[in-house]
């Protein structure tokens, strides 16, 4: 079995020697990162491939487990044409792949506050003042083939202009935010934003358990109140 | 100056939507001589050496034996007048000013390839081209040319005028098609070609709307005629659409291959305020970029693209020392950004990180980063869409990159 | 001698029953024995600052002692804002101080070193803790709390911590955060290693995620300012000593600037990218621990400097993934520690530093399971769990499904190897129950502050020590600080820095905070060169 090096021998300091990491490696595959060309291991993702080859990386990491949306990548692998996203910690290096980082784009020009909309009947009609542009989707699918979590992006914003925000927003479940939906969007409808406000107002108008509701209740007639033991 | 405006423009044929008036200069003629023999049409533009003046430059011959060549209960022609690149404002001259010589040309077509239903699909934004369409074409159907044409096919032959969705891609062929079935214009994949399987699955010819204004005169006045317009072994006219920084900016129907110079300097009557040249995005901005250098090339498909540019619609949009590339690239690609469909990720995320990178940069707020991550994405992504929208956002971006590289390098920081 | 995982991954079989551990050690022994605070050379005596004299770990100790990384000289003709709170920071604790104190009517400013949310916050996986069930009592929360950090936290702080946490509930819920329910619409709960009541609310194994982006969402439809990319590199004091401000590094364009504010809410988080004795961690790229630096040089006092938290269940394999996090969840269901012989060797539910010492017993005394040359860890009996409850991994812990997929291994069938990875520092910045440091105007929540935790943290006390302290300092800094601006804001205090570490005879070369792992290779970066005109350059050597 061949050995190879590891997240944890660049998380290491003590193997970010690269002798020490040249005795590990038997083979190496050739990319190219932002127009570097770059040999390391299969085994690393596009960031940790530019820090063993010693380029510096300072935007576009985070959280390196994929749920925060920082790295997002275009790759083109070899002896194809087709360009996908991705996001560059979940993304492991393959021969003659082409990778490049993208900077954080332009923030939604939508904005809300839950605070504002007076009852649950009035969200539908707040949710169209705020998203007016949901109800255009051309189904062009460029949200769903972008999505690097394979959430339904589309079918999440048709439920939302029906009104069915709770179903919509659990097709959101695992989206991390990475705003690849919203640059694929030529409508301009920041999907992820009204997948991320579908699941805000359902629990904001509809989640009352009534075991919190009745603990808060007996803590606010003064009961349950800690008592610090001086010892 | 003579050569100036032979053809499509004449001013005899530019009589707006008057049957009467383009039958007394000579129009129907053409029609006429192709209703004696239809199945001459095709060799005959053949010998006339047509292609698409739409910005293909495709053999036009060709597309029209694929047509002919498929058999349909229906078969459609697409006259496309969608023209929304920037720069280009050939089509809806040639549409509100000429209506009865695009009409007789696309009856022709029709007639060379058996298409019994004809579209003139048309930029929702030219208000004029539309209404003279339509009422030429109603003059049209009343007219005995029109009768004579019902005759020869055996059927009455289908006109309808229809507005385009103003969407830039809708100009694309097969996009075009979508349109006219009433969808929203996504480019499809080929195959199968439109030719075999177009509107509703019929055979269909999409045709640009100065390609068609040619073929009546190739009909009437020969092959051997329409070959001599050209200048050198080039052929016909082409309609340049001049505009920016020169003095008399406009359309100019001139032989084609004219030289870059003399359009620039005979036509439009030179520099603004008499600054330097400094650059010419070609057939809207959608390919390279010429340069003082090239002011000597001859405008026709094959010398441009020796260049490494494109002669496109035509269009030649004038830059004058002083103007900032960086702005103005940013510009265009900023147009291919906002009219990407959607379908194909790579284009539209692509064209939208590709704008964003070159604000950054003509703002002042670029890094070395995002000059290495332009040229790094000029790599990546060509030929990742359906259709050719993101080969010429990047093809605009990558010319400017390859001869002003040194005017992007200052704006970074 | 280890086994070989091949051989390991041979002789298991998932079973459902298995023999519960017989513990030879008290967990007093065995952390003495096996954790890695313990480790000899680990700690180090500060020499210079508040806690002079104190034990630190020598890696922090670096930092804290280090020099700053601007002279005066950077500041001519940097911008200036003028703010009433500035918050440093932009995860759970920073966005939670800044929304109750814009709420307040204060202006609010909040800079952070990568984007709004970039932090740990977003990676949590396990839940918030809060006594909600009714036989379970806030009193009995804080005593758990006490009693899994060895009885060493401040007793104030846990009590205030215990008694907000249904409060803290209602507060995420009217942010939009989403719980999972049962079939009532009452908050489900689980249990936390280390006690007593099931107290654990969350939302599947993603509460963190959904935290994060509710409450990102929530400060961008704000009127608070966000300053992203824009790490402080030092804080401003005025005359008295009061905090006043910060400087921050503008990483989009390369120069400092000068946030001068009423009061300054430091929220950077925790340490475990400094990859303290050498062991990978689950922490988030930024957690370099630049606010412990920056409220240290103020004078602000810290605790438990030498005491930190390695999460038992580390992935090890395979080694891409090394260091990742499996949530404690996964145990709480139900799920056993398994050595090379396929025996229990400790109670999984203990506390976090228990059951780590336990597994490093195990890898130190040959009972491990070895991964080519570097790599050791023990097995997580997911197999086992699925036959106790079959379909539960599924639908509870789709995470956890996704990480098993990275690993091309099937949770259900086959073990995971795991070993403990750096996950939380314990001590922090010392607070009064209003998050208030022992620097007048300057505030921490969250991870950089200390006393909360004790020696050990549970499960599910990090997100709401956020979201608690964060509230109270947020709603604090904005109440106290209607005052008029301060006559002369300085960094002053870099002179004494200066002065007593020149005194100590402490080298000078390093700078702090350190802002970004090594790897990222900061220092070297030509995009911010501009940041670094007024240093020597380091050069790397490797």
């Amino acid at each position: 079995m061949p050995k190879r090096v590891g997240l944890e021998y660049i998380n290491n300091p003590q193997f970010t020697n690269i002798d020490a990491m040249e005795n590990l490696i038997e083979q190496l595959v050739t990319v190219t990162i932002n127009g570097k060309e770059i040999k390391a291991p299969p085994s690393l993702s596009t960031i940790q491939a530019l820090w063993y080859a010693g380029y510096p990386r300072v935007q576009s990491v985070g959280c390196l487990e994929g749920v925060c949306g920082s790295c997002r990548i275009l790759v083109r692998r070899a002896e194809s044409t087709e360009v996908t996203m991705a996001l560059g910690c979940q993304t492991l290096l393959e021969e003659g792949m082409e990778v490049n980082f993208l900077v954080f784009p332009t923030p939604t020009h939508h904005t809300y506050n839950l605070e504002e909309i007076p009852n649950s009947w009035e969200v539908q009609t707040e949710f169209h003042r705020i998203f007016p542009e949901a109800v255009n989707c051309r189904s062009c699918n460029g949200c769903n083939k972008s999505c690097p979590k394979d959430i339904q992006v589309k079918e999440g914003v048709a439920l939302a202009s029906k009104g069915k925000f709770q179903e919509a927003g659990e097709l959101f479940v695992e989206c991390v935010m990475c705003n690849f939906c919203m640059t694929a969007c030529p409508e301009y409808i920041s999907p992820n934003h009204v997948g991320l406000f579908s699941r805000r107002v359902t629990a904001y108008f509809h989640t009352r358990p009534s075991n919190l509701i009745n603990r808060l209740e007996v803590m606010r007639k003064g009961e349950l109140k800690i008592e610090i033991d001086q010892d | 100056m003579e050569e100036l405006n032979q053809v499509l423009l004449r001013k005899e044929v530019r009589v707006g939507a008057d049957l009467d008036v383009w039958l007394e200069h000579g129009g129907g003629e053409g029609l006429k001589a192709a209703l004696q023999d239809p199945t001459a049409i095709i060799p005959q533009i053949k010998e006339a050496g047509l292609r698409g003046l739409g910005g293909s430059g495709f053999p036009t011959y060709k597309k029209w034996e694929f047509v002919a060549g498929n058999h349909g209960e229906e078969k459609y022609l697409i006259c496309n007048g969608n023209e929304d690149e920037p720069g280009t404002f050939k089509d809806c001259i040639l549409l509100e000013e000429t209506p009865h010589q695009v009409i007789e040309g696309a009856v022709i077509a029709a007639l060379a390839t058996g298409i019994n239903q004809i579209v003139f699909y048309i930029n929702p934004d030219q208000e004029a081209s539309i209404a003279s369409m339509r009422e030429a074409v109603e003059q049209w159907k009343a007219s005995e040319l029109n009768q004579a044409v019902t005759k020869a096919i055996g059927e009455e032959m289908g006109y309808r005028v229809m507005a385009s969705s103003g969407h830039y891609i809708g100009g694309e062929e097969t996009a075009a098609i979508e349109s006219v079935e009433g969808k929203f214009p996504f480019p499809r994949g080929r195959p199968p070609f439109p030719a075999e399987s177009g509107v509703h699955g019929k055979p269909t010819l999409v045709n640009n709307i100065e390609t068609l204004s040619n073929v009546s005169h190739i009909l009437r006045n020969g092959a051997e005629w329409y070959r001599n317009l050209g200048i050198d072994d080039t052929y016909g006219t082409k309609i340049y659409c001049l505009s920016g920084d020169v003095l008399y900016p406009g359309a100019y129907e001139l032989p084609m291959g004219t030289r870059l110079a003399d359009l620039i300097e005979t036509y439009g009557g030179g520099m603004l305020q008499g600054k330097f040249l400094k650059a010419v995005f070609t057939g809207g901005p959608s390919n390279t970029i010429l340069t003082p250098k090239h002011l000597d090339v001859h405008l026709d498909f094959d010398s441009v693209a020796e260049r490494r540019s494109a002669l496109g619609t035509g269009a030649m949009i004038v830059v004058s020392e002083g103007t900032g590339i960086v702005k103005r690239v940013t510009e265009y690609v900023n147009f291919f950004a906002a009219s990407s469909c959607g379908q194909c990720p790579p284009c539209k995320t692509g064209t939208y990180y590709i704008s964003l990178l070159l604000s950054k940069i003509d703002t002042g707020q670029g890094s070395r980063a995002d000059l290495d991550s332009l040229i790094n994405l000029c790599k990546i992504l060509p030929n990742s869409g359906r259709c050719h929208l993101i080969n010429g956002a990047v093809k605009v971006l990558d010319s400017s990159l390859y001869h002003f590289m040194d005017e992007y390098k200052q704006a970074i920081k | 001698m280890s086994i070989t995982y091949q051989e390991a991954l041979n002789n298991y079989q998932p079973l459902e029953r298995r023999e519960p551990a017989v513990e030879t050690l008290s967990t007093e022994e065995l952390l003495q024995q096996y954790h890695p605070d313990h480790y000899k050379d680990a700690a180090t005596t500060l020499q210079v600052g508040p806690n002079r004299g104190d034990q630190c770990h020598h890696q922090l100790a670096d930092m804290l002692q280090a020099d700053a990384r601007i002279d005066e000289a950077d500041l001519a003709g940097a911008r200036t804002r003028q703010t009433d709170v500035l918050v440093i920071g932009g995860g759970g604790a920073g966005c939670a101080a800044a929304l109750v104190a814009a709420k307040a009517g204060a202006r609010v400013t909040l800079a952070t070193k990568l984007r709004l949310g970039d932090s740990n916050t977003v990676m949590a996986e396990g839940g918030i803790q809060a006594s909600v069930e009714k036989d379970d009592t806030p009193q009995a929360h804080y005593q758990d709390t006490l009693k899994a950090g060895h009885f060493h936290a401040d007793k104030e702080l846990v009590a205030s911590m215990a008694s907000d946490a249904p409060e803290v509930i209602r507060w995420l819920i009217q942010q939009g955060m989403q719980f999972d329910l049962d079939k009532f619409g009452d908050i489900m709960l689980r249990r936390a290693g280390g006690t007593t009541a099931d107290r654990i609310a969350y939302y599947r194994d993603y509460t963190g995620l959904e935290m994060m982006r509710v409450l990102r969402e929530s400060v961008k439809n704000s009127n608070i300012e966000v300053l992203d990319y824009s790490p402080a590199v030092e804080l401003m004091s005025n005359q008295s000593g009061r905090c006043a401000g910060a400087v921050i590094s503008n990483l989009k364009e390369c120069t400092f600037e000068l946030i001068k504010a009423n009061a300054v809410i430091i929220a950077t988080g925790g340490i475990g990218r400094m990859h303290l004795n050498d062991f990978p961690t689950s922490n988030h790229f930024g957690a370099t621990g630049d606010g412990l630096v920056l409220a240290y040089r103020l004078g602000a006092k810290m605790l438990d400097l030498d005491s930190f938290q390695y999460h038992p269940t580390g992935l090890a394999h395979p080694h891409h993934l090394a260091g990742s996090l499996i949530t404690e969840g996964i145990r709480s269901a139900g799920t056993y520690l398994l050595n090379s012989e396929g025996n229990r060797f400790v109670d999984e539910l203990k506390t976090r530093d228990h059951v780590s010492s336990a597994i490093l017993k195990e890898c130190t005394e040959g009972r491990g399971i070895q991964v080519g040359d570097q790599a050791t860890g023990v097995w997580l009996d997911t197999p086992g769990l699925e036959l106790r409850n079959p379909g539960l991994i599924a639908q509870k812990f789709p995470k956890l499904v996704q990480l098993g997929k990275k690993c091309d291994i099937d949770l259900t069938t086959t073990p995971l190897l795991v070993y403990p990875t750096l996950h939380y520092q314990n001590g922090g910045v010392q607070i009064d129950k209003n998050g208030l440091s022992t620097v007048p105007g300057l505030y921490c929540v969250g991870e950089v502050s200390g006393g909360i935790h004790g020696r050990n943290r549970i499960m599910g006390n990090a997100l709401l020590d956020i979201i608690c302290f964060g509230r109270r300092a947020g709603a604090h800094a904005a109440e106290c600080n209607r005052r008029p601006g301060h006559k002369k804001i300085s960094i002053e205090h870099l002179s004494s820095l200066r002065r007593n570490l020149t005194m100590a005879k402490m080298p000078m070369e390093q700078k702090g905070p350190m802002l970004f792992p090594e790897c990222a290779k900061f220092e070297d970066d030509s995009d911010y060169d501009g940041l670094h005109k007024n240093r020597n350059r380091k050069i790397s050597t490797t």
